[in-house]
Parts: structure tokens; sequence; C-alpha cells
């Protein structure tokens, strides 16, 4: 069998059956825990006559389940499609059609749930409720008696191993397609510079379906350590309180987690001297945040580090022992991975000169899903082009200097202003609407809305923003809601969403 | 029982966070995150609004969910802050 991340998990599942693997709230789960929920998840989708390279979807908040599901996928010969458990049914639904999934595997106790039933009831979508109750979290209620011989297929190293939603539009959605080589090489480059083991202990906040918390799952679990897993900082004490009691030794975030963190929360009164990595990607973090964060985990090595979902997580990552030298920079290439700065004509800038950041490497997507054309403009002679600006120093070293493309970013989340803008024209009165971002206190950047209303209507903030949570994810929702007689537009027309702001 | 204490948190998270001032869209009880009513940053800002608009200051420690978490238990807490 090739080397791969379902392999290296059954690997630890036979060898070490008793380490510990997952943490979730009460429930502790093992690697041999993990190892039989995953044969039990692969005999229900072999019963539900799941075939090689089908797709299943899984809309589940971060929980033991989700990785026996998305592990179990994979040993029943299929892709994972991870659905973003904050978005709304009609977008689910619709992601749901356009990867062709055969299987809905999620909470029946999730919100979206029921309507998500509604949706799909006229397709051929098999679907398989998975409670996440308390009560109902240990391994023997969750394989529910299923077993199996756990014999499974080899894993096709090129084959599609996830599709992950990115920011689409409800009308074109937009779905990156990696194969197991590419999670398994970048899970591998990382486990490297983190120099994990399986003495550590990680602690993932961020959402599995994210890229950045799927590398966290996957890195912990290659490397046979134990994960303690959540899924908010609603509650930062609480958070805080339960990684210092499981002596947990990393941390991964992005900058409004670390915001969120340090801002009415004093680290000095947790035990938390057993955290020897911290990681931070997900958009550049305000200097006073790197600085407060050092000073109150002094032990900690801090990792800056850079990637996108195109390149199945992590591009770049800077090494502690240069984070003064090189302060504002993502640092270098991670293993076997190349970055170029190119212009728009492809050619290679000179040092120091601001170009589109461009990667190449075996955690390079396999490209969008049945769309050969967006594949063709991000993937140009063996390159991505990531649609960041930046520029690499004489010593190599990375910095990232904005987008080339309107994107928005709140929290880490990527939000296409596009997608805001056909959920809000979608309301009555709405003559027409241009989204663009604001700077945010906590989140970086927050969406704002502009809107000409048709003659006579009268609509307001409040009926906009409600229109915008039927359809969009929360953190989609514009936080500021302007209306305008009209919109600023070039000679030809284009509307200049950069004026707006 | 509903008071005037639950309908001042009630009304704070129909206007900003479900928009609109129909209050069958928020039972008392329910769960906040549950729901997807309030994401972290969320519940920071109902954190400043019992600060703020209802003069209870919120110490570290009583950030937890059974004091947060719905109308019911903001109410309940803010009371025995009193």
């Amino acid at each position: 069998m090739t080397a791969s991340l379902l392999q290296a998990v059954l690997d630890h599942a036979r060898r070490a059956p008793e380490a510990s693997c997952l943490l979730w709230q009460q429930t502790q789960w093992s690697y041999g825990d993990l190892g039989a929920a995953i044969a039990s998840v692969a005999a229900r989708l072999r019963q539900l006559q799941l075939q090689p390279g089908d797709r299943v979807a899984l809309l589940l908040r971060n929980c033991p389940q989700y990785v026996a599901l998305a592990y179990g996928v994979v040993a029943a010969g299929g892709a994972v499609v991870p659905l973003n458990a904050q978005e709304r049914a009609s977008v689910l639904a619709r992601q749901i059609e356009h990867s062709g999934c055969r299987v809905l595997a999620g909470d029946p106790h999730h919100p979206e749930w029921p309507r998500l039933q509604v949706a799909l009831a006229a397709s051929d979508v098999r679907l398989l409720p998975v409670a996440i109750t308390d009560d109902a979290t240990s391994v023997e209620a969750f394989c529910d008696g299923v077993k199996t011989d756990a014999e499974y297929a080899a894993v096709d190293a090129h084959a599609l191993g996830m599709l992950i939603y990115t920011s689409g539009t409800t009308g074109r959605p937009k779905a990156v397609m990696l194969s197991h080589d590419n999670l398994w090489a970048n899970t591998q480059a990382i486990v490297r510079y983190l120099s994990l083991t399986a003495s550590d202990r990680g602690v993932c906040v961020l959402p599995f379906h994210f890229s950045y918390g799927n590398s966290v799952l996957n890195t912990h679990l290659a490397a046979g350590a134990s994960l303690l897993v959540e899924d908010n900082l609603a509650f930062p004490q609480v958070t805080l309180q339960r990684i210092a009691d499981h002596g947990c030794t990393g941390f991964a975030g992005v900058p409004s987690t670390f915001t969120l963190l340090l801002g009415r929360t004093r680290l000095h009164d947790y035990d938390l001297k057993k955290l020897r990595y911290v990681t931070q990607a997900g958009g550049p973090m305000p200097k006073p945040i790197t600085t407060r964060l050092r000073e109150a985990l002094p032990n900690a090595q801090l990792f800056v580090m850079y990637g996108q979902t195109e390149a199945a997580a992590r591009i770049t990552y800077l090494p502690p022992s240069m984070l003064e030298a090189k302060l504002g920079s993502v640092g270098i290439p991670v293993a076997d991975t190349e970055v170029t700065i190119r212009d728009a004509g492809d050619a290679v800038v000179p040092v120091d000169q601001v170009g589109e950041i461009c990667v190449r490497g075996p955690g390079v997507m396999l490209g969008y899903w049945q769309d050969a054309e967006a594949t063709q403009q991000a993937l140009r002679g063996g390159w991505l082009r990531t649609g960041d600006l930046g520029h690499m120093d004489g010593d190599g070293f990375i910095y990232i200097d904005g987008r080339a493309v309107e994107m928005i970013k709140v929290g880490a989340f990527r939000v296409s202003p596009q997608e805001v803008e056909e959920a809000i024209a979608s309301l009555q009165g709405v003559q027409e609407v241009a989204v663009t971002s604001q700077p945010d206190e906590v989140l970086g950047q927050s969406i704002k809305a502009v809107i000409v209303q048709t003659a006579g209507a009268s609509l307001d903030e409040r009926a906009v923003k409600a229109h915008c949570r039927q359809y969009l994810a929360t953190y989609k929702i514009p936080k500021a809601v302007e209306f305008a007689a009209a919109l600023p537009r070039t000679a030809s027309g284009k509307v200049q969403r950069f004026k707006l702001a | 029982m509903s008071t005037a204490l639950h309908d001042q948190v009630r009304n704070f998270i129909l206007e900003n966070y479900l928009f609109t001032n129909d209050p069958s869209a928020l039972a008392l009880d329910d769960s906040l995150l549950g729901r997807g009513i309030v994401d972290s940053t969320g519940m920071l800002e109902i954190i400043y609004f019992i600060e703020e608009q209802l003069g209870v200051k919120v110490a570290d420690q009583d950030m937890i969910p059974d004091n947060l978490d719905s109308v019911n238990r903001i109410a309940k807490y803010v009371q025995s802050k009193r």
C-alpha cells in the first residue's frame, strides 16, 4: 500500500492502539478507537454501495466523528467533501449537487439539516445521520456494532482525496481538488518543520473543513500525536483551561484567534508552559498582537506561515529563529516546494520587486472541480498562480503585499464579493449593489455593501442583513450597509469597488 | 418567566444577529452557539453589551456557556450580579 494519511493512522492504530488520539469534551479516543471507527464508517459506506472515487459530503462541526468519517470515506475508496458548517442549506445543497456527492454524512442537529433534507429530497443523495450528543460519543456507540475485517483497497496517490469549496459564488461554486498525495506530501513537510512527534498534543480550534484546520488534524495524526478538538473560541477562558489541563504542546491560530485569545484574557493565569509551538497563518497579524503573544508565551516558538487551499495548505513558513531578523516575512518554501514571484506575463521579477506569488510542488492541487477555465487560469506552466501579491528578498524570504484579485478575508475565511452581491441582488428593491471590505479591529476585514435602490423602494439596513442571513454564512453578512444614489464606475462601466470603502 | 431584562437581552440578539423584531425567532432557552446565531466574535460583543448596556462587569471566570449561551442564562447571570 502506498504511503498515505490513512495508512499512517492505521499503522499507529496497529502499533500503539492505546495511545491517546482525539480529546473532545469529556471523551477520549485512542488510535485503536479511531481505527475501529474508521472501519465502521467504511463498512457502512460499502453498505450504501459507495464506489471508488465517489464523493461523500461531511457536515459536522469539529468532533471525533468528523475524523472517523473523513478517514473512513478514504478507507472505502471515496473522496471527502468537507462542507463549511457555517453555510446555509441553499449553498450546501448546491455544493453537494455540484460535486455529485453520493452520500451526505452529517449531524442531524445541525441548524441547516432539516432544510437541507428538504432540498435534497428529490435527489439520489443518501443521508448518513451521525448524532453528536455528549452521551453518544463513545466509540462503541459510534460503531454501533458494525464490524469489519478492516481490509482496504490501496489508496491511489494521484486520485482525488478531498474537494474543498472555496470562495466561489452560488452560481459558480469553486472546489479545490486535492489528491491523496497532495495532502500527504504537505502533511509530511509540516510535520518535519514543526518537529511533531507522538509525544506532542496539539489543539485545534480551527474548523476541520478549512484547509488550515484540516492540516492541523492531519499533521498530528500522521505524527501519532494527540489532538485536543475544540470547535470555537467563543469562551477563550474555557479553551485555555482545557489546554492547561491537558498539557498541550502546540496551538494553531489565525490572527483573529490570537486577537480573541489575548483580548480579554490573561494568559499568565493559565499553566501553558508545555506549549512549545504556536503556529499562525491565515493572513498578516498586526505586529502588537505578535509582540503580546510572544511576551505571553515566552517558551513557545512562534511559526508564522503562509498558504492556501490550492496548495493543500502550507506554502511557506518562517523558522522561529528568523522571526526577529525577518519580521514581516512569511518565510521560505516548505520542503520540496518552490516559490517564484512573477509579472502578468509569467516572467520572474527581480529580487524585492512585487509580483504574483507562484508555487510549484507536491502540494499544488489537481485543479478546480469541473472548471477547466478556472483551472487553466490558476495553473499555468506547472505553476500555481496564488492571486497573492508579494516579493522575495535577497535571502529568498517571501513577503505578502496584497491580493491581485478582489477577495475579502473575514478572519481567515475568504469571501468573494460577488457571492455577497449575488445574495443581496436577489432582494426586492435592490437595483444594484457593490460589496467591498472595510478594516475591522478583530477580523482584519469586514464586509461593506453599498446599495442603489429601485425607484420607490424603502429598504433599510436590517432588511438587507435579514435577507443575507437566509442565504449566507454568518461571517459573510455585511457588517455595514449603506445606500447611495449611484455606484462609482470606470468610463467602461465597471464598478470601482475600491472607491466604496 | 420573561422579564424586562429578558426582553432587553432578547431584543439585542434579535436586532444584531437575527435582524428582526419578531420575538418568536428566538426562544429564551435557544443555544446561541448551537443554533449558529452568534460566533466567537459575536459572543465577545454580547459580553460588551452586558457590561455597557446592562452595567454588569463580566469577570474572566464567568465567561462560560452556563452564563452566556442563551437569553435565560444571560438574564440569570446578570440578575445574580446586580
